[in-house]
């Protein structure tokens, strides 16, 4: 294979289909970070998410017709759904029980691992008669945007695209207005700088923090289950391959705001779809595809070290908020 | 201290009530009064609560976890003890060739030895304030090159397994230092480092086992020698046999020596003040930078100490492209043990005793293994809430203290009569 054979296309369409989905998994935990809740959770939310998603599409097999994308669309839902009602524990630990954050969010993981486990080969041993770890999904179509995909250069990013990849889009624009556009985005950001202001103003900061945290869960979901879709085509306990603490490492990366964090998302994706896509291009042995998967991680910590000077976290980030303290 | 009222004292609002439904609901209310005093009583001594919260912890998770056990139709109680059986606790009806409840017991040292180190990690880097959750690198790290220097070298078991302990230490100090320096120097976040830092050693690493050190047939690195292993050669105990963890003692030793050091010497207050408000020990003359990145080094040290012990004796040697789950559930057991060393030990212990039970358990009783973690994930939760336990029963405390005042002037003015 020459350099003239690489498929840029698949380059792009794949770095953006790891990219989306670490994205709004990331503009999660921006929302509970931003709103003074540390989430550590976010790996645990994105898997019992899937786990959801991927229990209603295994359940529901035989009521849809043979290849309608319909269970899909739905899947993505009840992953939101189980996505954020697995961050209400967090929420309550945090908030209710004034847990600390960082054991809260270990305990969420930990008991998203076990239970998605333990209930995914006890569900399909007692319901549906099979000894398995994991629950199949349909192969997600794939779509060429018209027109856009007519665009020199550009236009490749736009061909081949997975579904999820617009959902994410739609969503992460969704979120990022109701962010910096409105007054509950406000309050959110509020929560975690000065929440005694905010009390001050006369809003329940428990009440934001909650709320904040919930979406952190609803969109880690959406991830989890993309994540599902695009790198394995079903769900098993695998799926906890550190996204969540990468998409951590990326918000941090962004300073806490969403577009700096799409960048960092970009970064990922890019690089490492172009190891998988450039290495026989250079004849190389499979080996050097792990010194290209190590290569994101490298930049990430050469590029905060130029850079990450002036970061600064949500300045009251892991404080339980007491009214009675200045 | 509190305006809340404890119950006894809330205005009468049963006045509509029939006569007997409001006996029924002061003796429930009365019940109550009693039962909370108990708890109180139980918990309240402030001196015992890092030992009494975690077992009410204990014990609130096995209750949780037995409604779920009844709820697929199995026992707990049978559960629970083969658990403990499969650990080495109790006696198993019978064993296999070799095998016995003392070979049991040392399986569990074994697995228990990189757990504890892990957590130590984890204790020392908390206790300056500071999240590794680098561990599982580290881990990877000193282990793989633990094994191409001296797994490979053909050297004398006396020489070696020193060699491969010193290996742990310096080569998982030197990466968790890195962690604290560029905390330190470039204002990265050293839970971002960490994950960073895992990724590059696990993929770095991946890629020279792939390239020199494959073994075709397990797929993973080749083998260390067993004089490099950190396991003694097999020693006969009546009809069983097997091979000791030397990093055993050292890592209940190290928990001790930790202890000590934490509590007792001017680098250990250093570290602990940095932990608990930078400023005020920058102003008492601290060094920050200095203390954060030899507290990194000293969890790091750890965290290489696991690695060694846990590629090099635990398990038969590394996997490439996957991180020891150890590093991780490191940070539970370091949580669990109230982010102290002897805490750690007992912690340590009750995780591994679960993990290793739940084998047996499972080919016994036909529960799921995954249970362990369960268990595990649900200890943790009930801990976690340990803090507004505390704030609870202090709260509950200051009321019953108000209402014995209160009940004590009642009684002293009805003796009165007249009054002032």
């Amino acid at each position: 294979m020459s350099i003239l054979d690489v498929n840029y296309a698949a380059i792009l369409v794949d770095g953006l289909s790891f990219a989306l989905p670490l994205l709004i998994i990331a503009i999660g935990g921006i929302y509970s970070e931003r709103s003074g809740i540390v989430n550590l959770a976010l790996e645990g939310l994105l898997g019992f998410g899937a786990f959801v998603g991927a229990l209603f599409v295994a359940s529901t097999a035989g009521l849809f017709a043979a290849h309608s994308d319909l269970p899909m669309y739905f899947s993505f839902l009840f992953a939101a759904i189980g996505g954020g009602m697995f961050a209400v524990i967090h929420a309550v630990l945090c908030i209710k029980f004034m847990a600390n954050q960082v054991i809260s969010g270990v305990v969420i993981n930990i008991l998203s691992v076990a239970l998605t486990g333990f209930f995914t080969s006890t569900i399909n041993a007692n319901f549906f008669g099979q000894a398995s770890e994991r629950f199949m999904l349909q192969t997600s179509p794939r779509w060429d945007i018209p027109f856009l995909m007519d665009i020199p250069i550009l236009g490749a990013a736009f061909t081949r695209v997975y579904p999820f990849m617009l959902i994410i889009l739609v969503v992460a624009t969704f979120f990022w207005y109701l962010l910096y556009k409105t007054q509950f985005g406000m309050r959110v950001r509020a929560a975690g700088d000065n929440p005694q202001a905010l009390d001050a103003a006369g809003v329940n900061v428990s009440r934001v923090r909650f709320g904040a945290v919930v979406i952190s869960g609803v969109l880690a979901g959406i991830g989890g289950m993309s994540f599902a879709y695009s790198i394995s085509t079903n769900f098993s306990p695998a799926i906890y391959m550190g996204f969540g603490f990468l998409a951590i490492a990326a918000l941090i990366f962004g300073n806490w705001k969403i577009i700096p964090t799409f960048a960092a998302c970009l970064i990922f994706g890019l690089t490492r779809s172009a190891a998988f896509n450039l290495l026989p291009v250079f004849d190389a042995s499979a080996a050097v595809l792990d010194l290209a998967l190590a290569a994101p991680f490298v930049v990430t910590l050469v590029l905060l070290a130029v850079f990450g000077k002036k970061n600064m976290a949500p300045r009251a980030l892991g404080d339980v908020y007491d009214k009675s303290k200045r | 201290m509190s305006s809340k009222k404890s119950a006894p004292q809330r205005p009468d609002q049963t006045d509509h009530l029939p006569e007997q439904s409001r006996q029924a609901l002061h003796g429930f209310n009365k019940a109550l009064d009693d039962a909370t005093r108990m708890v109180v009583k139980g918990l309240g001594a402030e001196r015992w609560q890092a030992l009494t919260i975690p077992l009410l912890s204990i014990l609130l998770s096995l209750l949780v976890i037995s409604v779920v056990i009844l709820a697929f139709g199995n026992n707990p109680l049978e559960v629970f003890s083969s658990i403990l059986a499969g650990a080495g606790w109790f006696a198993k009806s019978n064993y296999g060739g070799g095998q016995s409840q003392l070979t049991d017991l040392i399986n569990l040292a074994t697995t228990l030895t990189p757990l504890l180190f892990a957590a130590l990690g984890v204790v020392v880097a908390l206790r300056c304030g500071l999240f590794n959750i680098g561990i599982a690198g580290q881990m990877v790290l000193a282990g793989f090159i633990a094994t191409v220097f001296v797994g490979y070298s053909g050297m004398d078991a006396l020489v070696a397994r020193p060699l491969v302990l010193v290996i742990g230490v310096v080569v998982g100090a030197l990466a968790g230092a890195l962690i604290g320096f560029l905390k330190y120097r470039f204002n990265i976040h050293e839970v971002v480092s960490s994950i960073m830092l895992n990724n590059i050693f696990m993929y770095v690493v991946a890629y020279i086992i792939k390239l020199n050190y494959h073994d075709p047939v397990s797929r993973n690195m080749r083998a260390a020698s067993s004089d490099a292993r950190l396991l003694t050669d097999p020693v006969h105990l009546g009809e069983a046999s097997a091979r000791l963890p030397v990093g055993f003692l050292l890592a209940v030793i190290a928990a001790f020596v930790l202890w000590f050091f934490l509590t007792k010497t001017r680098q250990g207050f250093e570290m602990t003040a940095v932990g608990k408000s930078p400023k005020a020990a920058q102003y008492a003359g601290i060094k920050i930078g200095r203390t954060v990145v030899f507290a990194m080094a000293l969890s790091g040290a750890m965290g290489g100490l696991a690695g060694v012990t846990h590629y090099l004796a635990s398990v038969p040697s590394i996997a490439p492209n996957v991180l020891p789950s150890v590093g991780f559930d490191g940070i539970a057991v370091a949580f669990l043990g109230n982010a102290h060393p002897l805490g750690a030990v007992l912690a340590a212990t009750l995780i591994a005793t679960l993990s290793t039970g739940a084998t047996y358990m499972s080919s016994i009783v036909g529960v799921r293994q995954e249970i362990a973690a369960l268990i595990t994930g649900m200890i943790l939760l009930f801990t976690a809430c340990g803090g507004y336990l505390k704030s609870w029963l202090e709260n509950k405390k200051s009321m019953i203290a108000d209402a014995d005042r209160a009940a004590a002037d009642r009684a002293a003015g009805s003796k009165g009569g007249d009054g002032a």
